[in-house]
């Protein structure tokens, strides 16, 4: 067991972790933040995607002890952002959504490319979007949605 | 309120928990003292289990089959003639039949500690010649997969006729080749099961990541041999489904067996290599179609054989020769065929058990059909969508059973194909291929036409003989004192948006707002029996449950509301949530209070049911009412790479009455996508050794963003005659005719080369090989 001290949305934890475990595994099963969601655990579908000082990262296949002194978000750490409440509005009037589950990492995701890139374009956005997959949707209402938020900012 | 009743593209009550991370999937659920679950699986295709040894350190954590006291076999049965068992053990007994077949169970406080002791159990295995090809495996002398039986085939289905007089006059013949590959499921979330006992209760209570909770109730009682009452089953939030997670399988038997044994909660999260490896496979179909037609592609006649690979054991309860039964009998598709003769075998190989997934065989069935379609058109020169066209059942002909004994109910399928070549621009897209790509790129255009039998009722599924057979579907409504409304259901809801679509039914019956409404699923605890969510059937059966659950409550509600307006229950009436007399109203809320608070105020000869009712229903005729659809496509072909790029792809379809326009668009496009993933991409290939070539989502390949188009839709209305609201299933549609479409635009535009593909995935690779053999074949 390892000492490891993080920032998890906005709150600072030390835990003894194994040096195997996954900022996944860390996340969910120790600190009980339970809307970081495993589908693949090696790095392809995107579902466990969270923002590791700032940048998207997978953390299924990111260590939890690689991790210390970071700052971490999970999807449950973005209730004072204003831009992936845009996001989720737009998941929302979009029906980007079905079963759910891709829905955390897809945000993350999401909020990113609009923050990296305010004139992707449709193409841009499917591009951006190679690293998280959906089941459900067929992507039409997440690509819609991402749309929609790049729309809405340039318009402002 | 009825604006946002059915018909009304409301926005979904069940995302807000989501977006959040606030939902509740069966893996978020921690317990006390829980244990966690792992299995060690079999690396052997087919072979003799000589022995299996524990860690003397932790025999008591690892469990063989030995130790399964009490637990039966999975045991699928079926009444169809020529059908035989294919029993599936819990833990592998005498012979192991596929890689990944779980042979023990490891308990440990964590997964990865279970993992680290399914490591230490040594596993002796003598291997055997495996069986891996359906069709060569077919024939006498082959190794046997089961050894009690004479051959490898489980069932055999035959639809005779005699077309023997058409064979030798018609003056146009075409045969094929066809086979769907092999493929996962795939939903995002695998399956998942946390068992525990709770003494309070003397029950077993089970989350579960299931489409069908009752119907995992009555298999875990079955099979453990403990009485239903003590077995609660709760499905949670379940991400995505698609007929996996209609099942019963071993993990959750042994996981329920080891919380009985424990006494502790005991946990099994699947992970994703033992899915794409270990669990239910879905597709692996092959056909032989012969074709009569007559000089202008009108069929005469069609002959078919299907062979479908089942793996190795029968699926609890909708066993291995659904896929069969279900193709054979769909096998002349839309279209009007004067005479059919069929036949089809489920052959038992050494690869995991093949099941039902989302449009259960018709999406091989289309593959094979219009290919078929496309392949007369070439023989008489025509272009495919016109001898399409003329094939079709015409809307005048409606209600049209077919050669198949099908009975289609409504509907215009030639107006939902014309509408698909509008919106493609047909005639400019044939201009553009005579025209040429500057990129060299080749164009083709695909169509692709179905019909989808929905929520098959009772008549269907008995005349199967498989343990389930659906009923009457029941819904129980309560009003709450303050005028809110609970409907409860039987069905599960994994994405399909039915906490929203039932409230809008609930909402047009008695006019409440959608957002007043609660839709209780998922849980057999909370709900009325159910056969769950499959074969499109829950809006039909679920939603038409609750419509009239909510007219009995609405009986009620008048005949309090007269009694408190002082007027006869014949001249009030339930609207907009109220219920409304000659003079006055009464809101549900005032009706909620006195019957809960102040039954003072009711009247003498209220009915005793108070606020609330379980009403059953069923439509008549049951056998299920029928969904169509037509897509098309543009691909453009690399003939230097083989790579297929999917140009445009549209769809126009009818479901009948609409409940909720998004969540329908929802269905198609995901399941198009879906589709587009079983023609371009996904496959479970195996060595002949019967190794998985396919672990990881590296080697296996779904459709990401950049693979899907933005699809556009087009929708008809033709409601059932013969459901409540004229509502058909919409579920599993969309993927139903994407790869026969996709493999007609491909050969579309490799028909200059004179090259054909036939199988799926379309890879580049076998682009290659088609365009390499076309060339040789020309030398």
């Amino acid at each position: 067991m390892k000492q490891v001290t993080m920032t998890v949305n906005g709150r600072s934890v030390t835990q003894l972790v194994e040096p195997r475990t996954s900022l996944a595994d860390f996340v969910r099963e120790q600190l009980r933040f339970t809307g970081t969601h495993l589908g693949c655990e090696h790095g392809v579908c995107g579902a466990c995607t969270v923002l590791i000082d700032g940048e998207p990262q997978r953390s299924c296949i990111t260590y939890a002890v690689s991790c210390d002194s970071a700052q971490v978000t999970t999807i449950e750490g973005f209730d004072d952002d204003a831009l992936m409440a845009d996001m989720r509005t737009a998941f929302h009037e979009n029906h980007a959504l079905q079963c759910g589950y891709c829905t955390p990492g897809m945000l993350v995701t999401a909020r990113d490319i609009v923050r990296r890139l305010p004139d992707a374009d449709e193409k841009r956005v499917r591009l951006e979007l190679s690293g998280n997959l959906c089941r459900c949707t067929g992507y039409v209402g997440i690509v819609r949605a991402i749309l929609s938020v790049l729309a809405k900012r340039k318009a402002a | 309120m009825s604006d946002k009743g059915i018909g009304a593209r409301i926005l979904r009550k069940e995302d807000h928990r989501h977006l959040h991370g606030r939902a509740n999937f069966t893996a978020d659920i921690a317990m006390p003292n829980m244990l966690n679950l792992a299995f060690v699986r079999s690396g052997i295709a087919h072979g003799r289990l000589v022995r299996v040894t524990k860690p003397a350190d932790a025999a008591d954590r690892v469990f063989a089959f030995d130790d399964l006291v009490g637990v039966k076999t999975l045991r699928a049965v079926s009444k169809l003639p020529t059908y035989k068992l294919a029993d599936y053990p819990c833990l592998a007994t005498g012979k192991v039949k596929f890689v990944g077949e779980p042979i023990a169970a490891c308990l440990a406080d964590s997964r990865a500690e279970a993992e680290d002791l399914a490591a230490r159990v040594a596993v002796e295995i003598d291997p055997l010649p495996p069986v891996m090809d359906m069709v060569a495996s077919r024939a006498p002398g082959t190794a046997i997969v089961h050894e009690d039986w004479s051959d490898n085939i489980a069932l055999t289905i035959q639809i005779p006729s005699d077309i023997d007089e058409v064979v030798r006059t018609a003056p146009v013949k075409v045969s094929g080749e066809y086979k769907m590959s092999r493929h996962a499921m795939v939903p995002m979330e695998g399956r998942a099961v946390l068992a525990y006992w709770d003494d309070r209760q003397d029950q077993l209570v089970v989350y579960s990541a299931t489409q069908v909770p009752h119907l995992n109730r009555a298999g875990i009682s079955d099979i453990l041999d403990i009485e239903q009452r003590q077995v609660r089953v709760i499905a949670p939030d379940v991400g995505g489904g698609f007929g996996l997670k209609a099942l019963v399988f071993p993990e959750e038997i042994v996981a329920c067996w080891l919380a009985l044994r424990t006494r502790r909660p005991v946990r099994w999260i699947e992970d994703r290599v033992e899915h794409l490896i270990a669990d239910a496979n879905c597709r692996e179909h092959h056909y032989r179609i012969s074709a009569y037609a007559d000089r202008t592609g009108k069929i005469l006649a069609l002959e078919g054989e299907v062979t479908v690979d089942a793996g190795a054991y029968s699926v609890y309860p909708f066993t291995n020769g659904l896929e069969a039964a279900m193709a054979i009998g769909n096998l002349p598709g839309p279209y009007h065929v004067p005479a059919y003769r069929g036949k089809a075998y489920t052959v038992t190989t050494n690869k995991p058990p093949l099941a039902p997934y989302r449009g259960v065989a018709r999406p091989g069935v289309a593959f094979a059909i219009e290919q078929t379609i496309d392949a007369i058109a070439r023989a008489v020169g025509r272009d495919p969508f016109d001898v399409r066209l003329e094939n079709l059942v015409p809307a005048a002909a409606m209600p049209y059973t077919s050669v198949a004994k099908k009975t289609f109910d409504s509907g215009d399928y030639p107006e939902a194909l014309r509408r698909v070549a509008r919106m493609l621009d047909l005639p400019g897209l044939r201009e553009r291929q005579k025209r040429r790509e500057p990129d060299g790129r080749l164009i083709g255009v695909g169509f692709g036409c179905y019909t989808e039998q929905t929520a098959h009722g009772t008549s269907v599924f008995a005349s199967w003989g498989i343990q389930l057979v659906p009923g009457f579907e029941q819904a129980t409504v309560r009003l709450t004192p303050d005028g809110g409304l609970e409907v409860r259901v039987g069905v599960q809801s994994h994405g399909q948006g039915m906490e929203t679509t039932i409230a809008q039914v609930a909402s047009t019956t008695l006019g409440i707002d959608p957002a007043r409404v609660n839709v209780v699923h998922g849980d057999t605890g909370l709900t009325p029996f159910s056969t769950g969510t499959y074969a499109s059937r829950s809006i039909v059966m679920a939603g038409g449950a609750t419509s009239r659950a909510c007219k009995v409550l609405a009986t009620r509600l008048v005949r309090i509301g007269a009694h408190l307006m002082q007027c006869e229950a014949k001249d009030v009436q339930v609207k907009d949530g109220k219920v409304v007399g000659p003079r006055a109203s009464v809101e549900f809320s005032e009706i909620g209070r006195v019957w809960y608070m102040r039954p003072d105020e009711l009247p003498p000869d209220v009915d005793m049911g108070g606020l609330e009712c379980t009403v059953g229903y069923r439509p008549d005729p049951d056998y299920g009412t029928f969904a169509y659809a037509s897509h098309g496509a543009v691909v453009a072909v690399d003939p230097d790479t083989g790579v297929v790029e999917v140009l445009d792809y549209v769809i126009c379809e009818d479901c009948g009455t609409m409940v909720n326009p998004m969540v329908v668009e929802g269905q198609a496009f995901g399941g198009a996508v879906q589709g587009i993933g079983t023609a371009l991409y996904e496959e479970s290939p195996y060595d002949d050794q019967g190794q998985p070539l396919h672990s990881t989502f590296a080697d296996y390949t779904l459709p990401g963003a950049t693979e899907a188009p933005m699809i556009r839709i087009d929708h008809m209305i033709s409601p059932s005659p013969h459901t409540e609201y004229g509502i058909k299933g919409t579920g599993e549609g969309g993927n139903i005719p994407t790869s026969g479409l996709l493999a007609n635009a491909v050969n579309d535009a490799l028909r200059s080369l004179g090259a054909e593909v036939h199988e799926t995935p379309i890879t580049p690779r076998r682009v290659l090989e088609a365009i390499a053999r076309a060339r040789k074949a020309a030398a």
